[in-house]
């Protein structure tokens, strides 16, 4: 299978609405882990690079007016990935990156830490960041 | 006391917190506390959606009180965002900024509210009575009316019957006062409505040189809006999440007792 067929089986995920906002407040003490933790906003990989355990290597981080963007490499086979996040989200290239699926999307963790999570129809539902007052 | 015990003293008043209120953390999280916290998230919102609520006042265990007999540190209000199948949890509470003297309100997700590395992987939730909840709703989906009973200037051990400071489980407790007082204008009238329905804070018991040391080292714990008589004689009153359960039961606006989720 070549590289552009298997990006062709793109998993799509829309927008998290209030990402933006999630970054803005890790100031906060009560602030969620997460809240530092860049979350997707969408990726596009076959599905199989997606499954638990798998090992990759962050091969390029491309910043962009609207955000950035990790393009992620399957040691196996060469397979790639790419996964938006709405703000700076940095890495180093060469970063060996693990999988790890749970039921509400997937846990990005490079050297035991969690660089990213990418959510699912259910991690997405369970996720908002808005600060009401300033 | 030397420094050192005034430092131990210090730390010990810190815990006190009624709610979370550490200074700003850049450790990365782990994969395991993404995991349980959206997990406990996950599993919280199953057991709110079985419920068939609107509205419900949500606690995290978010730091160890076990000393002061306390099991939940900090609350917000959770309630039911959108219609049908699209309808998500949404949670409104008050955040300390980074161990200031300020905080401010935020509306999150479930996932956010537990991943904030909890003491315990643990959600107490009490379903409000139908009344409140109607009341609350509306509130809560308007930023403006929302903000309408916040103090930002923060104390995380503030005074319940004063408005020098505010904290978080406070901020929740005075509008839940002023959404069920239809004449409730200022913070002072919502405290009112809470004294005349039997409210009653929890009292910690610190004495004056644990209160100096954290006058001194943490911006957001101040004694001076405590009254003196009860500040003197070690007496510090404040809002707590256990003091609120219990007097959600005893007033009624509890539909019924409190509800636990853990993983």
């Amino acid at each position: 299978m070549s590289l552009n067929r298997k990006l062709s089986s793109w998993v799509l995920v829309t927008a998290l609405a209030a990402s933006p906002a999630a970054r803005a407040h890790s100031e906060v003490s009560d602030a969620s882990a997460l809240s530092l933790l860049p979350v997707a906003v969408s990726v596009a990989a076959p599905v199989v690079v997606l499954a638990g355990g798998a090992m990759l290597s962050l091969v390029a981080v491309q910043a962009s007016a609207t955000g950035t963007v990790w393009v992620l490499e399957r040691a196996s086979d060469a397979a790639r990935m790419s996964v938006q996040f709405a703000g700076h989200a940095s890495a180093a290239l060469g970063t060996a990156v693990v999988v790890t699926a749970v039921s509400t999307g997937w846990v990005l963790s490079a050297a035991g830490a969690a660089i990213a999570f990418i959510p699912n129809e259910i991690g997405r539902a369970l996720l908002h960041d808005e600060r009401i007052t300033r | 006391m030397n420094s050192r015990a005034i430092l131990a003293a210090t730390l010990v008043a810190a815990t006190v917190a009624a709610q979370a209120g550490r200074p700003c953390e850049e450790r990365p999280a782990t994969p395991s506390e993404i995991t349980r916290g959206m997990a406990l998230a996950e599993a919280t919102a199953r057991r709110l959606d079985a419920t068939g609520a609107q509205v419900v006042v949500l606690a995290r265990a978010g730091q160890d009180l076990s000393r002061y007999g306390l099991r939940w540190s900090h609350l917000g209000f959770a309630y039911r965002d959108g219609d049908g199948a699209g309808a998500h949890w949404r949670v409104v509470h008050k955040l300390n900024q980074c161990g200031t003297a300020n905080a401010a309100l935020y509306r999150q997700g479930l996932g956010q509210f537990f991943l904030d590395r909890p003491h315990r992987y643990e959600a107490a939730f009490v379903e409000l009575s139908a009344d409140a909840q109607a009341r609350l709703l509306p509130l809560l989906r308007d930023n403006t009316a929302a903000a309408r009973w916040h103090e930002p200037r923060y104390n995380m051990l503030a005074y319940p019957w004063a408005q020098r400071y505010q904290q978080s489980n406070q901020w929740a407790l005075e509008t839940l006062a002023g959404a069920m007082d239809a004449d409730a204008r200022t913070r002072g009238q919502a405290q009112a409505w809470l004294q005349l329905r039997g409210y009653e804070p929890t009292t910690l018991h610190i004495g004056a040189l644990t209160r100096l040391g954290a006058n001194a080292t943490r911006a957001n714990i101040a004694f001076d809006d405590h009254p003196n008589h009860k500040r003197f004689a070690d007496r510090i009153e404040t809002v707590t999440v256990d003091s609120v359960f219990q007097w959600l039961a005893r007033s009624g606006l509890a539909e019924r007792p409190p509800a636990f989720v853990s993983l």
